[in-house]
């Protein structure tokens, strides 16, 4: 792992394009995931991945080799993604659970969970995952999905590791009863 | 009292999901579920959650890697902001070395000047005399001595 992370730091201080090519197709597919997870829509997606390699690339010298690639990947996406939200000033993602995060307003067109769900079990939690509040999706997303530790999870999202455990366990909890109320 | 069992139980299956248990915890919880149906149930139904989830596959543009390749490398060509300044703008060098030469004739400059003040009377000069005589034969030829110094390349003032 160590002498993966210094040949991506090197790469990446020296503004590699070789390098940058072989780490947008090693995790471009997951993060459209994690984007898709925390915005809860497609749109506007495709644009935030652009700007999230292009903003790797400009800062590639800060990234430390001692930690692993994929962290520092989704907290440099997340806070694009933050600032596009704040800019279209749709819903916070940020706002305390207690305050009532939005989820977004619900719409005719098919949700991303509904079209990306391959399995009867996914479709049938499909609407959950789209109308979960956004912190405990994206929790989820970061612990199952993307085989984080708690202790990167809560450096992506800036919380600490109680409060990223505690995300977890509920957004569980929510889906849990949902499948069961969806399998009855 | 047993269903309140269950649910620390329950709960500790939560921490070691998430990855937030002991090993203390973890082998007790191991022993628990070898004998409670109720919790090895609760088990069962959050192991399929979290295999739902993974039933999710987004796809991805299939334009989107070669977008964002020529990007990358549009961006790699140009050069950066820093590197347009110092082709188009004063060098830093210059900039640094014009910064060190006022400051340090303005300083000697001030010195000389007090000195000088001093000598007006045994030497019958007045302060306009004083002043000339600074910026012509002291300010001006510092300013000059050392802007050569800071500018010259490093071999040239001893600097390996």
């Amino acid at each position: 792992m160590e002498s993966d992370t210094r040949r991506i730091a090197l790469g990446l201080r020296h503004k590699d394009v070789a390098v940058l090519e072989i780490l947008v197709g090693r995790y471009q597919h997951r993060l459209v995931r994690y984007l898709v997870s925390l915005l809860g829509r497609r749109d506007g997606v495709d644009d935030l991945v652009q700007e999230t390699w292009l903003r790797i690339l400009e800062r590639g010298g800060s990234y430390d080799e001692h930690s692993r690639f994929e962290p520092w990947l989704f907290r440099v996406a997340r806070n694009l993604a933050l600032d596009a939200v704040r800019k279209q000033r749709m819903f916070s993602l940020d706002s305390d659970v207690e305050d009532g995060v939005r989820s977004l307003p619900a719409s005719n067109k098919p949700s991303p969970y509904a079209l990306a769900a391959r399995t009867q079990d996914a479709e049938r939690l499909a609407h959950s995952m789209q109308t979960l509040e956004p912190v405990y999706r994206e929790a989820l997303v970061l612990r199952f999905q993307e085989d984080l530790s708690l202790q990167e999870i809560s450096m992506i999202v800036g919380a600490p590791v109680s409060t990223v455990a505690s995300r977890i366990y509920r957004g569980l909890a929510m889906l849990r009863t949902q499948l069961e109320v969806e399998t009855a | 009292m047993i269903l309140e069992r269950h649910e620390s139980f329950q709960r500790m299956i939560d921490e070691s999901l998430a990855g937030a248990i002991s090993a203390d915890k973890e082998q007790s919880l191991r022993e628990h579920l070898a004998t409670c149906a109720l919790c090895k149930e609760y088990l069962g139904a959050s192991n399929r959650v979290i295999a739902s989830l993974n039933g999710f596959s987004f796809e991805v543009n299939p334009n989107l890697n070669a977008n964002v390749l020529a990007a990358l490398r549009q961006q790699t060509r140009q050069p950066s902001r820093r590197r347009i300044l110092l082709r188009h703008h004063v060098p830093l060098r210059v900039l640094a070395a014009f910064a060190g030469a006022l400051s340090m004739s303005i300083t000697g400059s001030v010195i000389v000047y007090q000195v000088a003040k001093l000598l007006t009377v045994p030497m019958h000069f007045d302060t306009a005399q004083v002043q000339a005589g600074v910026a012509v034969f002291w300010l001006l030829p510092s300013l000059c001595a050392a802007l050569c110094l800071f500018a010259a390349p490093g071999e040239n003032r001893g600097i390996a």
